[in-house]
């Protein structure tokens, strides 16, 4: 199973423990692992196009958070796959650095299941929509700086 | 600092949040927000939806999807230059937590 449907797995699988009282460890994992199995998602996407395989694993390094945050924020598109996509992007990315870093912010299971349930939306819509010009287009913006 | 044009719309975003939430009932009973930075540093508006606890179990799919829906169709966050960001509690979580930032 590629890496980014291991960590959609397991962030699933988290989400589920402990059964009357989750633990926010537990949730705050399930949120981190929801995000970078988009992170993921997206990067192997992008980097798959390149043909000489033993360089995919360097060039996935180019790929930076806040910069593709800012490109799938400033996303326009009439494809609502591919808007959905990125608005799950910058909605995980968020919420994925509160749950690393904010010791201070709970996290309840609905809150959880909702975006790990959004993330499971994104994968759909990025299997019918990946294929498209616009998905491709929008794969380099994600990591070559923008033309100034 | 750049404020975002929502600094001077916060009486028309009340009033629509309000309209949205009397609309949404029941498997909406309150929403609050607040406008503010994300980690990024762009502006921002921080839903905080709590949902009834019918609304919470297997519709929970479906009902986050229609209310995503609905605000970024009635607030219109993204003209107002603001990212949306929204979280959903069940009143049963919430009446464990008593989070006052969900009164």
């Amino acid at each position: 199973m590629p890496y980014h449907d291991d960590l959609l797995a397991q962030a699933g699988h988290l989400a589920q423990l402990d059964r009357t009282r989750p633990k926010q460890v537990n949730l705050r994992r399930a949120i981190s692992a929801a995000y970078y199995a988009m992170f993921h998602l997206l990067i192997a996407s992008a980097v798959n196009n390149w043909r000489i395989e033993r360089q995919r694993a360097d060039l996935s390094r180019a790929f930076e958070h806040k910069k593709m945050k800012g490109v799938c924020n400033n996303l326009v598109s009439r494809n609502a796959d591919l808007a959905m996509v990125a608005e799950t992007f910058v909605v995980l990315q968020q919420n994925r650095h509160r749950a690393d870093y904010d010791n201070a912010r709970v996290w309840t299971r609905v809150e959880v299941r909702d975006h790990i349930r959004s993330v499971k939306d994104a994968f759909a819509a990025w299997g019918r929509v990946r294929s498209q010009p616009q998905a491709q287009d929008f794969l380099l913006s994600l990591f070559v700086p923008e033309r100034r | 600092m750049l404020m975002p044009v929502a600094v001077t719309q916060q009486e028309t975003i009340e009033e629509e949040v309000r309209a949205l939430e009397e609309e949404l009932k029941p498997d909406v009973v309150r929403i609050r927000y607040d406008i503010g930075q994300d980690w990024t540093g762009d502006w921002s508006i921080f839903f905080r939806i709590l949902l009834s606890d019918r609304a919470s179990g297997r519709r929970l799919g479906r009902v986050a999807r229609n209310v995503r829906e609905v605000i970024k169709q009635r607030i219109r966050p993204k003209e107002l230059g603001l990212i949306p960001y929204c979280s959903f509690r069940s009143e049963s979580e919430q009446s464990e937590l008593k989070d006052p930032a969900w009164m």
